[in-house]
Parts: C-alpha cells; structure tokens; sequence
C-alpha cells in the first residue's frame, strides 16, 4: 500500500485515476447515448450458445430450396405408417369413378350435428356467416364475395361436393383439409344440411302461412 | 506383455490385447493407455487438415463470418396450403425399400416436415425384420450428398432433360431401324419387377442389342453353384437359427455377403442360451474356414486358417472324411492333405456334422467359384439339410442373363457397340484392370451414363444424367423370399434425379413417362388388375402403407442334386502356386465397393477387424510380414501382372500367411470431397478371370510411411476383466462365472446411493411439487456381449440419430472420433490364431457417475430417471469428466465440426437433437429424445410408458438384438430380465463401484470338447479362490496401475 501511496507515485495514480475517470464517463455517456436509437441488425450476441445449429427444425426456413421452405410437401401418392386411406369415398368425397358421392358416408346423429356446428362456427361461420348466407364478417368489411349455400346452384351440390370444397377450396377459398379432420368435415357437411334444410321449412312455412 | 502372476489356484482370465503393439508391451501404445487424451490431442493441427472432410462449402462461411456476433435473425416459414396429415414437429414414418445391388432391403423411414431424416428397419419386411445394416443406416448421408450430381450434363456441360430426350430420340431411330445393332446396355444386379418388364420391352425393341451386368462385387459364383448342381437358377437361403452346427467356408456372412441382416438375426437366434436354466443351455456352433480374417471368422468358435485358393481343396478333404466316417456322399476315398488343417481338425469337424443330420449347415463364400458352391450343396444334400437348414429358392424378377462385363469390352474393342447405356454402374473405375475400360469406352460414339455422382465413369460420358437417391424415387424389388414390395418416394428429387426405370423405359420404350407409371403399370400386370380399380387402388395402397404385398413370398423350390462337383473338386490341382503371394479382393466393410466412398460415416467407420479409418490397407498376417520383413504402415508396392497399387501394410492377427488381402472401394477419383484420394483402388490389379482371388502377387516396400488413422489403441482401458467370455460347458457349472471373475470387498462409496424411487436426488422443494401418480421410470440397458456380432449398424446408427460429425483421417488420428457408441475389438491367444470378441462400449450411465463428481460447472448431472445428463450449455470444456471417466466414452468438440456443414448436409440432421459446438464434452444420452417422445405420447393417452416403447438408436438398428433397453423397475420388462441373467455383469463396477446402468451379459463360446482351442477364455475350470490380486489377473492387457 505504500508503495502505491508514495513519493511520485501518488500523483501518477490520481492522473490514471482520473484518466480512467474520464474513460469511464465518456463510455457511460456513449452507451447512454445509444438508448432508444433503433438499429437496422439485430442485437450483439457475443455467445454463440448453439442458438443456431445446421439443422432444420419445424417451420424453419431453408436457403437449399427454391422456396425457401425448410418443409416439403409430401410426394403425393406416398402413404405414411398409420395413414392408410382404403374408405376412398371417406376421405376424397369421391367415388371410384370420380364423381362425387351424393349421400355423405357419416349418418347424421345429434353429436354429428352438435360437433358439426361447433366445427362450422369455428371455421366457416366468419365468412360464411352462421346461417350460411355468405355474409360474415369477411364480406361486411372486405366485400369478399361470398358463397351462399341457400342459392339454388349449392342447393343442389352433392355432399361429396361440400366435402371437397372443404377439402381443396373454391375459388378464393383455401382448402380446410389441414385445421379440420375428415369426419368434422363431413359432420359440417351434415350441419350445412340441416341449415339448408331448416331454411326450406322457414320459407315454405311463411309462403304457406301467408296462403 | 506384461501380465502379473495371479494366486495359485485363481481364476486367470484370458489375456486380452488390442493391438499387436499392445500385445507386445510397445511404450508408443503404452503411452495411449496411460493418458485420456493421446499426445497432442489438445494441440491444434498443424494446417486446417479436418477441413479436408467436409470441405467447405462457401455459401455457409460468409454468413457465419458476418453475423457471428450478431444474434441471427430466423424466419418463420409456414405452408401457404398446409398438407392434410403434417403437423409441424411431429415425425411421420413411411414404409420403402433401398434396393441394394439384388437385394430388397426394408425400411422404415423417419420424415420430418417432409424430409426424411432417420432409417430403420421395416419390422414387416422379410429381409430386415426392423432391424439394419450400417449401409442402410448410411443411407441418409447418401441422400443428402453435396456432392451428388445437380444437373444433366452433356460433354461435360449442363443440359436439360428435354434436350436430352430429343437427342436420344434421334439415336433411336436409327436403333430402331437397325433392331438395335451397336446398342449396348450395361446394368447392375437388380431384383425389380419394372425393371425386369422394362429390359424385356428393350430386348424386344433392339433384339440385337447387348445387355451386360457388373456388379464388381457379386453373388454370380453361389448362384452358378446352385444352377449347377440342380440344373436351375436357384439362390440359396441359410436359416442359421435352425442349425446346430454350421460350417462357413471364406463365407462372411455375418459381414459382407448378401443379406447379413436377417443373417445376423437368424444366427444370433441361434446362439441364444436360457439364462433361467444354465445347465440344459445349447447353442450353435460355428466353424469358420478362411483366409482373410473376416467378422464371421472373429465371431467362429473354432476358426481354421485356409488361403481362399485351397478351399476347394478343404471341401473336398471334408467330403473324403464325411464318407470315410460313413456318409453317403460320391466323394474320393481319400484327398490330399491341405496345409493349416490337421487330420484332427477334420476328424472333430466330421464327426460333429454328421451327428447333427439335418441340424447342421455349411455355406461357402461368394469368392468361391461355382464348382465349391456345388459341391458344398451336395454335402448338404447328403447331411440332409436341405429344406431344413437351407432352402433354395428360384430367384424372380433379375436380369435375364446377359453377358459379362468382359464380353462387353471385347465388343466394344472390336468397334461393335457404337451407343452404350451404363445404368448407375461406374465401371471405369471398378472395372479389373486388365479391361483397360476406359480406353475401351473411348471408342464408343455415344455413352449414355446414370449416376449418382459425375464420377469416373460419368466424366468418361457424353451424356450424364443425375441418378435419383432411393428415398427420391419409385420403384420396386423383390426380397430374398420372393416378397415383393414398393419404393416410394420420401423427398421430391433433390436436384431432378431420374431413376433407372425411367431412363430405361425411355430407351426401351422412347416415352418420357413418370416412375409412378410405369411401377403402377407394371403392379397392375402383378396383381391382375387395371389401375384405377377399386381392388387394384386398395392393394395398392396397403402395400405402400406396409411396405410389402403380403402373401408374395415364395415357396421353397426343390433343389435336386446332381453329383459331380465333389469329384471334380477332389481332381483339380492345386493351384499353381509358384512365385509370389495369392491375393484375395474383399468388399470393404465400410465402402463395400466404393459406391458409398462419399459418405464421410462410413469412412470414418473403424473397420471391424483391423480398426482403420479413412484407408485401405495390404493386410498381411503376422508372420507373412516378417518373411516380407515389413511393418506396419510402410508404404509397399503390391503387383499382379504388372499392374501395381500402393498401399500401407497393415498386419492381421489370424490371416492366412502367404496372402495378402486388399478391400475394394477406396482410391476414388470421382466421389466427391470426402471419398477423393483415400486410399488406393484396388480394382487396377485385379483382373477379369480371376476377380476375387488370385495367384502370383508381389509385395515390395517402398521404403515410405504412411500414417493410418486406426483406432484400436484409443479410449483403451487397462487392468480389468473388461470384457468376459467363457465356454458354453463351463457356463453350464458355473452360471456365474461373469461375477465370480472379480473378488472385492463389499463395496462402499462417499455418496449417498442411488434410492430408484421417484425424483431420487431432487433439490430442496422439488419433492412437494412432484405429483405422487407420476409413473417412475428408471432407465437401463443391457448388452448382451454373445448375441452382439461387432457389425457396426449400432455406431453409424447412433450418428444418424444424434447428429455426431465426422472429424477427418487427421483428427482420428489425434484421437479426436466422437462416435458415443464405439465397438472395442479383443483379441485374446497367439497372433497367429487369435480369438476375438466385440463389446459395444456407450456411456454406462453410472449411478455413481465419476463425471458428475468433478465438474465444475453442473454441467454433468443426473436426472431423477437415473440418466446421466449432459446440460451442453453449461459446459465450459475443463474436460474433468472425461479424464475422470473410467469407460472413456466422453467426447470432446475440440473443434467446431459442423460449423461449415453445407446447407444440405444440415437437412440430414435429426431436428430433435442439439447440434454441439466447439468446446463442448458430449456422450451418449440413452436417445434421450426417443424417451420424452414416448413419455409425452403416453401422458397424451394417460398411460404410463410401455415395455418396449423406448427404443434407442443403437438397440434399434442392431440386427443380432444384442441391446435390450427400458425400465428396470418394470419386472417384466425386456431388460430387468436380461439384467437378472447370471451372465450380467457391470463393467468395472467391482473396482470402481460406479454402478453403471449400461451392464453386458458375458459372452460364451461353444468350442468342440475334442478341439483344444487355443487358449479359449473359460476353458480353465478353476475358479472362485478368495483374494488374489484380481486387478491384474486381467483383461485389458498393459500393466495395471490402478
């Protein structure tokens, strides 16, 4: 200790102190200065940490594909463990020769109907409305047009259709196959029925009311 | 070697060494013993060499220089239009098949979002049963090559497809005019139906073309045999697990030739004993007679040393002693003496053939020709075993006949080949060397070539058309059994591969037509209904979905036996021996013939036998290397008919003397970054009339050295009976002879022990937290050292599934591999006539962990499931743990490996297991992944984990089911079975006492009673003196100093 308080040193330590002092302040005051400034690049990461690894997980993007996409589609006409889909008619709304199957495959019980309409006003009802009209939100705001299921042409749809409208869209829709199972589908089929079929018996009921 | 003298009277445990070195108590290999990390291995190399292995590529180095200090910035990259059945982050598996060579091989494939990523097994296909072999393990790594071929190139510059067919479309009609005159098609082995259609439609179209195969590793010799004695093409199918004695003449079948999966199985099947009643325990016996030291020879009870040119002559000796003791078989009274084989050896093995009528089997080798094939399936005829033991089979869905590679080269000198196909073979550089091929080849106008890679052959091409991978395209083969089955497709083509058929179809039928197609097509003619069909659509689908059309096997053909061969066999001469060394040619265990020479796993594979890595060698036998007064890793010159390779010796404990053994499949000039130069090719000195054998070799030294990365001296531990085998009789008396080989004092520890009940160790608080229906699960394994064959499937299957780099030739030689699993190889016996056994070596996870003691960071620490858990983040690099690992199984990152891994390379990475960095100690986790997996899908079902459920990598893949893996506390559990077997030992638990959670069960042998083997471990019967200085009544060879 004395050799640092002592003849010649003690000043030589207040000027590196004081040095230092300055140092310091500056520092402070550049560090300081950059708060709230907003910066193009992201933030200093002096640890690596294996935040990021040569590997792809879910969703990640990849710069070996064209698109980007770390995730490929499947190849289609593979079948996975665990998928076979021998019930063709099931799951396509298709028969063999391709055209569409007209009574859905699912009988319509009310815990068909109950999860048919739970499922319809998850996924259909924004646009599609809860009655079926085509006038959700979507075409309130956006002025979608939007199918209505009570017209004459989609009276006439059969289920098979409905399913594969679900299944791969229409138009602008996007196909539902990934968010909703094939039996919810066909159980929205069956609720969409019922919508239509309550709205016949409305009308008919008013017409006949009004004769 | 330096072996302590134990108490009179105590249990000597066989000397066991890994090294000729070892053996002989070199301080150089002392030195690897005495230290953890070798001499050098915490220095940085000289020169960046490690980046030789996966040469950079540049698109990955700048983006890691610029934001290496940046915190990256991902992206979130969803599907516009989700597929129906992919839910992000959880694994898919299709069922395929990876035709390999003739073979259909089934698999089970890993998808994740799409891109496959894991290969098993298909537990439904006949030919693999769920388990595998490294090459389909390797599979993967192929798939993601960066150095496949990206584009059609024609003179060497990239095309289009479309370009391609219109241009092929104007040779063909010419062809087409001229029947086919000048066309020639060059295939490999394939058992496809489309494939077989597709070659017939060609024949029709060109009936003057020519149809070649080459496959420069064939079964051509054993179905010759088979044809020959029967009159038909019949390929014969061994069923080891029937057998009570089996007889394997220069037949590797546990290595190298076809089908070692469900070979490996069968065998091991039949080598099982009951651990419940020792003493009425049988199991197999297997005699070996060969030349080369193989994996099959390593595993023989009693191995006969016999150069692969005086098999013959060992067959027909057997035969003459087979009839003298009685056996009806046309064989000569007597034959000439063959020299290694006593008279006593013949009589023991005679003897014990015929008394097991019917349960006995031999099989020849794929070296040996036709002749020994046929005669070795007259004795079986006579010994009654076929249709017992072995079953032949008409083999469906092959090539018609064609002509040799030979043939073809004779054509195409004589200028009578003007177009040549070559589909997916690459003959310039696998072609024997006296075809002098590629001169050949440079008198053919138009070479079409498919390939995987623009390698020799492809460079040699006027057109190249990328090959695409298995997992990229549709097919079909047929299995040993007639099964047949699909290849379907996991990936779209990577870069725009094309598959054989549909190269083919465009030349045999001139229409661009999708693999789909024409697979359907060819289906439809198989099942017998048109596509479209609701039974045709249905079998279809079910056959993808299982990866086999059930109901395809074959039934067993008849195989009538024509006599002859074994007359024949008897009057042929010796082979003129003259001058020189006789040469045999084997398919490298890891390369097999050099198709897989980019795959940076399987070159970093250590061999079996010989534990090299990243080389060939000239493998010499001990005595042979003296005479040629070489030593190890001196550069010699091995010539046949003036053609020559250089090549470092490598000498074999247990090969025939007078031969020198050269494995195929290095010395590639076209593979790519990885297979490039490693090596020497052995193809140049091989020659067409006697591809796997031959006479009048020279080796001469070249006075140079070359370092070869070998690993047989590393992670070496000392002074314990580490690995413990013992006759199968001795067994019988002594069921726990694995126990009574070590004596200690009742153990004691400073730690408190391990409790198996729930959350054994958890921090204050945690207790409370804890739910008390929570299922208890406490993981462990057992291997059981006599089921395990040394195959390698479980290392290269635990770098599939735990994402471990390759290092590089430099950095093995430092020491530095980081395989979790590794397979130590011992030797015990004379150098001449070793006996060796395979202990798969993965982290015990100790109950008292010796890591978890010194680190100074809790980076190593135990979960409450008794798993031995390495925490990545924390670890600093000390290395404590490992210096402190009595197992060595801790490998250290001394580098970043995967820094510079190529972006297609990162798609073979397993998502579910962190990629390491540098500086951090890794090891094997009991695929800690597969086990949250399988808790997370039972806590979804409300369930607790079933026996079975978890499996690991390695336990997985292991076609001889050696690994057993669960709950220990589940009594009925697989592995709580296995671990209350007499056999099951812990590895040195009695001296260190860290209570490992991995045990083995020891091994047995089944030696002959009448054949005093050398130095069989366990032959001696004394046991069970108290005391004595067990530690150096060793196994482990070096002098003990713990």
């Amino acid at each position: 200790m004395s050799a640092l308080f002592g003849p010649g040193r003690g000043r030589r330590a207040i000027v590196r102190c004081a040095r230092f002092g300055v140092f310091g302040l500056a520092l402070v005051a550049v560090l300081a200065g950059c708060r709230g400034m907003p910066s193009p690049w992201p933030p200093i990461h002096v640890n690596p940490n294996m935040d990021d690894q040569p590997r792809l997980d879910a969703q990640q993007a990849s710069p070996f594909f064209y698109d980007g996409k770390g995730m490929r589609e499947p190849v289609p006409g593979t079948v996975a463990r665990g998928e076979l889909r021998l019930d063709v008619g099931f799951y396509t709304g298709l028969d063999a020769a391709g055209e569409f199957l007209p009574q859905s495959p699912v009988e319509t019980t009310d815990e068909v109907l109950a999860r048919g309409a739970l499922r319809y006003s998850i996924y259909c009802a924004p646009c599609h409305d809860e009655r079926g009209t085509g006038t959700g939100i979507l075409a309130e705001y956006a002025s979608v047009p939007t199918a209505s299921i009570h017209d004459a042409q989609r009276l006439a749809y059969p289920d098979g259709q409905y399913f594969d409208v679900i299944t791969n869209g229409f138009g602008l829709m996007q196909g539902y196959a990934y968010p909703i199972p094939a039996e919810d589908r066909w159980a929205i089929v069956a609720h969409m029925r019922r919508l239509q079929q309550e709205r016949l018996e409305r009308l008919a009921a008013r017409t006949g009311g009004a004769e | 070697m330096a072996r302590s003298t134990a108490a009179p009277g105590a249990w000597e445990a066989p000397a066991y060494w890994r090294s000729l070195e070892q053996r002989a108590d070199d301080p150089r290999v002392r030195d690897h013993y005495e230290r953890e990390f070798l001499e050098g291995a915490s220095e940085a190399p000289e020169g960046l060499s490690r980046r030789e292995v996966l040469q950079l590529t540049a698109a990955s180095v700048s983006l890691a220089s610029l934001a290496a200090c940046r915190r990256p910035v991902e992206h979130i990259v969803p599907f516009v239009q989700a597929p129906e059945l992919m839910v992000p982050g959880i694994p898919r598996h299709y069922a395929t098949t990876l035709p390999f060579r003739h073979e259909a091989l089934g698999l089970l494939v890993e998808s994740h979002e799409g891109r496959p990523t894991k290969v098993e097994g298909n537990e439904l296909h006949p030919s693999t049963l769920g388990s595998s072999s490294l090459w389909m393990q390797a599979s993967i790594l192929d798939l993601y090559d960066p150095d496949r071929s990206r584009a059609l190139l024609a003179a060497g510059e990239p095309s289009t497809w479309e370009a391609f067919t219109a241009a092929w479309g104007d040779i063909a009609a010419g062809l087409v005019q001229s029947g086919g005159q000048g066309l020639a098609i060059l295939a490999e082995s394939f058992s496809s139906p489309t494939l077989a259609r597709l070659q017939r439609d060609a024949q029709e179209r060109f009936p003057q073309a020519r149809w070649a195969t080459w496959e420069p590793i064939s079964e051509a010799n054993a179905e010759a045999g088979a044809s020959r004695a029967a009159g038909v093409a019949l390929v014969p199918d061994p069923h080891y697990e029937r057998a009570r004695v089996i007889l394997a003449v220069d037949s590797d079948f546990l290595g190298t030739e076809a089908g070692v999966v469900l070979a490996t199985r069968r065998y091991a099947a039949s080598r099982a004993v009951d651990d419940a009643s020792p003493s009425s325990s049988g199991m197999s016996r297997l005699y070996v007679a060969e030349g080369i030291h193989s994996l099959t020879g390593a595993n023989a009870d009693h191995r006969i040393r016999v150069r692969s040119s005086r098999i013959g002559a060992f067959v027909a000796a057997l035969a003459a002693e087979l009839a003298r003791q009685g056996l009806g078989v046309s064989a000569p009274a007597s034959a000439s003496p063959v020299e290694g084989v006593s008279a006593e050896q013949l009589r023991v093995l005679a003897a014990d053939l015929l008394a097991h009528r019917g349960e006995s089997l031999i099989v020849a080798g794929r070296r040996q020709p036709p002749v020994v094939h046929a005669a070795v399936l007259e004795l079986n005829a006579a010994l009654g075993n076929v249709g017992r033991t072995i079953e032949y089979r008409i083999p469906r869905h092959r090539q018609e006949s064609g002509e040799t590679l030979a043939e073809l080269v004779e054509a195409m000198g004589a200028g009578r080949v003007e177009t040549l196909v070559i589909l997916g073979a690459n003959p310039v550089y696998s072609a024997p060397g006296d075809l002098a091929f590629a001169e050949a080849l440079s008198g053919v106008a138009n070479v079409l070539h498919l390939g995987g890679h623009v390698d020799e052959t492809a460079a040699a091409s006027k057109w190249h058309v990328p090959r695409a991978h298995p997992l990229e395209t549709w097919a079909d083969a047929s299995a040993a059994d007639g099964t047949l089955s699909i290849v379907q497709p996991l990936i779209a083509p990577l870069w725009d591969g094309k598959s054989e058929i549909e190269l083919l179809n465009l030349v045999a039928g001139g229409e661009d037509r999708s693999g789909y197609d024409l697979v359907r097509q060819t289906w439809s003619g198989l099942l017998g209904s048109e596509p479209g069909s609701e039974s045709f659509e249905s079998r279809w689908l079910q056959t993808l979905h299982d990866g086999v059309a059930e109901g395809t096997a074959e039934p067993a053909a008849e195989a009538p036996v024509s006599s002859g061969a074994l007359q024949e066999l008897a009057s042929s001469p010796a082979p003129g021996g003259g001058e020189g060394l006789e040469i045999v040619f084997a398919a490298s265990p890891a390369l097999f013939d050099g198709r897989f020479a980019n795959n940076a796993w399987l070159q970093e594979l250590p061999h079996p036998i010989t534990k090299m890595t990243w080389d060939n060698a000239a493998l010499l036998s001990p005595a042979t290397a003296r005479t040629l007064g070489v030593e190890n890793e001196e550069i010699v010159t091995v010539s046949v008919e003036g053609r020559e390779i250089e090549l470092p010796v490598w000498i074999v404990p247990g090969q025939a003397d007078e031969t020198v053994v050269v494995e195929l499949g290095y010395g590639r000039t076209g593979a790519g970054r990885v297979g490039d130069g490693v090596g020497a090719n052995a193809s140049v000195i091989r020659t067409s009339r006697s591809l796997d054998y031959a006479q009048g070799a020279t080796v001469r030294s070249t006075g140079r050295r070359h370092l070869v990365a070998q690993t047989q001296d590393h992670h070496g531990m000392e002074g314990r009976p580490l690995v413990r085998a013992a006759a199968l009789d001795h067994f019988r008396d002594h069921p726990h002879f694995a126990a009574e080989m070590v004596h200690t004092l009742p153990p004691s520890t400073l730690w408190s022990e391990w409790t198996y009940e729930e959350g054994s160790h958890p921090p204050p608080g945690v207790r409370e937290r804890v739910a008390v229906d929570v299922p208890v699960y406490q993981w462990g394994m057992a291997i059981d050292l006599n089921a395990c064959t040394g195959c390698n499937a479980c290392v290269i299957a635990c770098q599939s599934e735990n994402n471990i780099p390759a290092v590089g030739r430099d950095q093995v030689r430092r020491g530095r591999e980081m395989h979790w699993i590794r397979l130590d190889r011992y030797f015990s016996g004379s150098e001449d006539e070793p006996e060796t056994v395979f202990q798969p070596v993965p982290c015990m996870h100790c109950e008292n962990a010796p890591c978890e003691q010194v680190c100074p960071v809790a980076a190593t620490v135990h979960d409450a499931e008794g798993i031995n858990a390495m925490v990545y983040n924390r670890c600093i690099g000390t290395r404590y743990c490992s210096n402190n690992c009595p197992y060595k199984v801790r490998r250290f990152n001394y580098y970043h490996f995967t820094k510079h891994t190529p972006e297609v390379v990162a798609l073979a990475n397993n998502p579910d297991v962190t990629v390491r960095s540098r500086g951090v100690m890794e090891k094997c986790t009991y695929c800690t992944q597969r086990i949250n997996a399988a808790k997370i899908a039972a806590k979804r079902e409300d369930r607790p984990v079933a026996d079975g459920e978890v499996r690991t990598a390695c336990q997985q893949a292991c076609p001889a089911q050696a690994i057993s893996f669960g709950n220990i506390l589940d009594e009925g559990s697989v592995v709580a079975t296995h671990k209350r077997s007499p056999r099951n030992y812990g590895m040195l638990d009695e001296v260190v006492y860290t209570r490992p959670r991995t045990t083995y069960l020891a091994k047995l042998r089944n030696p002959s009673a009448e054949l005093a083997p050398p130095a069989a471990p366990g032959a001696d019967p004394a046991h069970g003196a108290t005391g004595g200085d067990e530690s150096d009544a060793a196994a482990g060879g070096a002098e003990g100093h713990g």
